[in-house]
C-alpha cells in the first residue's frame, strides 16, 4: 500500500498543472462559456502532450489518466475528458478529434456538447454501440449549467463485441468521479476560502462551530471520494470498486452543491463570484449513468450478486 | 500510489482468516454473547493465549518485548480481520493497539520488563480510565488527584464508562498531580492494579453490551512510585499519542461491512433484496463502509512509513461512525421490527451504532479538531 504519489506520478501531474495554467482556468472557462464551445485547442495541447494516451502508456497507466481527468476537470477544462482519457482507451478505441458523447440506452436527455459531437457511444445491456452524430440533427437546448447542451439523435450505429458495455460503464463510474472530484475540491477551498475572510457579527464565519461541523463533514465525504476513486482506478475499474466510487461521489456532490451555497450566500450566486463555475456544470455529471441512486443500485448488483432493480 | 497489500501481508491475512475459520465456532460472533458479557469475555481469555502462542497477538511489537516484529500492516490486517469476527480478542485490543505500545515507549526498564510479557502472552486485561462524571470530551478538565507521600502517591476520585473494568487486572490511569488551574500540564498517567486497596468497581446497566459499562472508585489508593508512567505532569502528551493510536485501533468498518453482508442475505431470503429502495440504501452504506475502510488505510499508510501521527486519524475515525451508524439504521428500516428482537442481525449493530460516536472521542471533537487541523478554520 502506498498512498503518495510516485514521482512519475508528482511530475506528470505538475506537467499537467503548467499546461492547464496556460490553457485552461476560469478566465478560459468563462470566455468558452459566452460562445458555449468546445475547447480543441485545449484538446490539441493535451494530446500533443501526450496526456490523451496515458491509460496505455508503460510508463503510466489508468491510475494517471484517472489523475489526469480529475486536474482538468479541477482547472474546468472544457473538452471531454472521461471518453478521451478513460472510456475509449479502455475499449480499445481510436480517440478521436472533438468531443465524444456517452450514453447509456436505458435513458436519453440532453448530453455535453452534442451540438459539436460526430461520434457518441452508447452502453446497451451487454454490447456498446458507436455512432455518428449529425450537426444538422442536433438541437440545442437552453441550460444556465455552464455545459452546452444538445438533443441528438444517433445514425449508423455499429455493435461493439460483446462485454463492452460493462467495460465502458465501469470507467465512466471511475472518470465521472475523478471529473467530479477535481471539480468539488475548488468549490469546496473556495468555500473554505471565504469562510475565513468573511467576518460577520464581529467573527470570522469560518469561526463559527455550526458551520465548521458541516465543513468538516464536507472534507471527510470528499477524501472518501478522492480514495475510492483512485482505488478503483488502481483496480481496473471492477464492478463493485467502481460502482461504489461513484455513488460515494456523488453522494458528496449533493452535499457540497447545497452546502458551498448555502455557506457562501448571495455572493455565491452571483456570476461575478466563481463558485457556480464549478458548482453549475458539477450539476451535469450528477445527472450521468442515472445518477446516485442508479449508482447505489449498482453497488448491490456487483456485492451481492442481484439482478439490477 | 498503490492500493494492494505486499505478498507477504497478503499471504498472513490467508493464513490468519483460515485459522480464525477453524479456531472460531460457527456463527462466533459478539452480538451472540455481549459486549464484556462473562461468556464472551472468558472466551476472549483462552483465545488470546491462542493467538499469542502463535506468535499474532502482538506481531507488531519489538522482538526484545515479545513481539514478532512486524510491520503496521500486519498488525492493522490482524484488527480487521478481527473486528470482522466481532473482536474475539475482547479487551486485548486495547494492551496491543495501545497500552502495550505506550509501555514502551514511555516505560522505565523495571515497567516493561513487569508489565510487557504478561501482555504479550495473554494473561492480562487492562482498561482504560480516563473519563470522568465531569470530564468525557473535555477529558483535560479531570479530577481524580494524585498527592505524592513519600516514595509513591496517594489516588482519589473517580472514573466513569470504564469498559471491562469488572474483568481487567490493571487500569491506565489519568489523575492530577498538579493544579485544576494547570488544565493539560497537570496530568499524569498511573499504571493501577485494580486489586490494590481502595479500588472498588461497580457496575452500570447500559443497553449497548452485557457489561459495557463500569464505575471506578478511588479512595486514598496508595500505590508507589514505579505506577507513575513518564514524567509527572507530562501525561497528556502520552494521551494525545495513545489516542492517536486508539482513533483508528479498532477498524469498526470491517465489523459494519460484515454485518451489512449479513443483513443482505436476511433481505435477500425475505425477498426484499431486489427492492429498488432497500437498494438504495445498502449502497448507501457500502459506499461509506468503504469510505471508511480507505480512509483508515490511509493512516496506517502513514503509519507504517513512520510518520508523526496526522489529523487525517479524525477523519477516519468521523467516516468509521458514519458507516457504522449507516448500517445500524439500515437493520431497522430494512427488517422491521425483526431487527428489534434480541440476537438478531440487526439488533447488537443498531446498539452498537449508537455509541459509534461517543467511545474513544466523540464524533463532534473529531469534526472541531479537523476543521481546526486540517481546513485551518479560525477560532475566532
Amino acid at each position: 500500500m502506498d498512498f503518495e504519489p510516485s514521482d512519475t506520478q508528482r511530475a506528470l501531474l505538475d506537467a499537467l498543472g503548467t499546461l492547464l495554467s496556460r490553457h485552461a482556468g476560469t478566465q478560459r472557462s468563462r470566455q468558452l462559456a459566452v460562445r458555449g464551445a468546445y475547447d480543441h485547442e485545449l484538446e490539441s495541447e493535451l494530446r500533443a502532450a501526450g496526456f490523451l494516451d496515458l491509460f496505455g502508456d508503460s510508463g503510466a497507466g489508468p491510475l494517471e489518466a484517472t489523475l489526469a481527468v480529475e486536474r482538468i476537470g479541477a482547472e474546468l477544462g472544457a473538452i471531454t475528458p472521461v471518453p478521451h482519457l478513460l472510456v475509449l482507451p479502455a475499449l480499445g478505441l481510436p480517440v478521436p478529434e472533438g468531443p465524444v458523447v456517452l450514453a447509456d440506452h436505458e435513458r436519453s436527455g440532453p448530453v455535453r456538447y452534442g451540438r459539436e459531437a460526430r461520434q457518441i457511444l452508447t452502453a446497451g445491456t451487454d454490447r456498446c454501440a458507436a455512432a455518428e452524430l449529425s450537426p444538422d440533427e442536433a438541437e440545442p437546448v437552453p441550460s444556465a449549467y455552464g455545459h452546452p447542451l444538445a438533443r441528438v439523435v444517433p445514425r449508423r450505429a455499429e455493435e461493439l463485441a460483446p462485454g463492452t458495455a460493462g467495460t465502458m460503464v465501469r470507467w465512466w463510474r471511475v472518470g465521472v468521479s475523478a471529473e467530479a472530484l477535481g471539480m468539488m475540491q475548488r468549490a469546496f477551498d473556495l468555500t473554505v476560502a471565504y469562510t475565513k475572510d468573511r467576518t460577520v457579527f464581529g467573527r470570522a464565519l469560518g469561526s463559527l462551530q455550526a458551520l465548521q461541523h458541516r465543513l468538516a463533514e464536507l472534507s471527510v465525504l470528499l477524501e472518501g471520494a478522492r480514495w475510492l476513486t483512485y482505488e478503483a482506478a488502481f483496480r481496473g475499474a471492477t464492478a463493485e470498486s467502481s460502482a461504489v466510487a461513484a455513488a460515494h461521489t456523488m453522494a458528496a456532490l449533493h452535499r457540497l452543491t447545497r452546502e458551498t451555497h448555502q455557506i457562501t450566500g448571495a455572493v455565491g450566486l452571483t456570476r461575478e463570484h466563481d463558485l457556480h463555475l464549478w458548482t453549475l456544470r458539477l450539476q451535469a455529471l450528477r445527472a450521468e449513468l442515472g445518477g446516485l441512486r442508479a449508482h447505489r443500485r449498482a453497488v448491490v448488483t456487483s456485492r451481492w450478486g442481484v439482478a439490477a432493480a | 500510489m498503490e492500493f494492494a497489500l505486499s505478498e507477504a501481508d497478503a499471504a498472513f491475512r490467508s493464513d490468519l482468516v483460515g485459522f480464525l475459520d477453524r479456531e472460531l465456532a460457527e456463527g462466533w460472533n459478539r452480538s451472540e454473547h455481549g459486549l464484556g458479557s462473562a461468556v464472551y469475555t472468558d472466551f476472549s481469555r483462552d483465545f488470546v493465549r491462542t493467538l499469542a502462542a502463535k506468535g499474532w497477538l502482538t506481531p507488531h511489537w519489538p522482538k526484545e518485548y515479545g513481539g514478532g516484529g512486524q510491520g503496521a500492516w500486519q498488525h492493522f490486517v490482524l484488527g480487521e480481520e478481527m473486528w470482522k469476527r466481532g473482536e474475539p480478542r475482547g479487551p486485548q485490543y486495547m494492551n496491543v493497539n495501545w497500552v502495550g505500545p505506550s509501555l514502551i515507549k514511555y516505560g522505565t526498564e523495571e515497567q516493561k520488563a513487569a508489565l510487557l510479557p504478561p501482555i504479550a502472552r495473554g494473561e492480562v486485561f487492562w482498561c482504560q480510565g480516563f473519563s470522568e462524571p465531569e470530564a468525557g470530551t473535555d477529558l483535560a478538565a479531570l479530577r481524580t488527584r494524585a498527592v505524592r507521600e513519600g516514595e509513591g502517591y496517594v489516588l482519589n476520585g473517580q472514573k466513569i464508562w470504564t469498559s471491562y473494568a469488572n474483568e481487567a487486572d490493571y487500569c491506565f490511569l489519568l489523575a492530577r498531580t498538579g493544579s485544576v488551574s494547570d488544565g493539560r500540564n497537570g496530568i499524569s498517567v498511573f499504571l493501577l492494579p485494580l486489586s490494590t486497596p481502595g479500588v472498588e468497581v461497580r457496575r452500570i446497566d447500559g443497553f449497548v453490551g452485557a457489561h459495557s459499562f463500569n464505575e471506578l472508585f478511588l479512595t486514598d489508593v496508595r500505590v508507589p512510585g514505579n505506577c507513575l508512567l513518564g514524567e509527572e505532569n507530562k501525561g497528556w502528551d502520552i494521551v494525545r499519542r495513545t489516542l492517536a493510536y486508539e482513533r483508528v485501533g479498532a477498524p469498526r468498518y470491517a465489523r459494519a461491512a460484515r454485518v451489512l453482508d449479513g443483513l443482505a442475505d436476511w433481505c435477500r431470503a425475505a425477498g426484499l433484496l431486489t427492492d429498488p429502495g432497500v437498494q438504495e440504501q445498502f449502497g448507501h452504506a457500502r459506499a461509506l463502509c468503504e469510505a471508511a475502510r480507505v480512509l483508515v488505510h490511509r493512516v496506517i499508510d502513514e503509519r507504517a512509513k513512520t510518520k508523526e501521527p496526522s489529523p487525517m486519524a479524525y477523519q477516519a475515525r468521523a467516516a468509521m461512525v458514519q458507516a457504522e451508524r449507516a448500517v445500524g439504521d439500515l437493520a431497522l428500516d430494512v427488517m422491521g421490527s425483526e431487527a428489534l428482537v434480541e440476537q438478531s442481525p440487526g439488533d447488537a449493530q443498531f446498539r452498537n451504532s449508537l455509541g459509534a460516536g461517543i467511545a474513544a472521542g466523540s464524533y463532534e471533537v473529531q469534526l472541531n479538531l479537523i476543521s481546526r487541523l486540517i481546513l485551518k478554520l479560525p477560532k475566532e
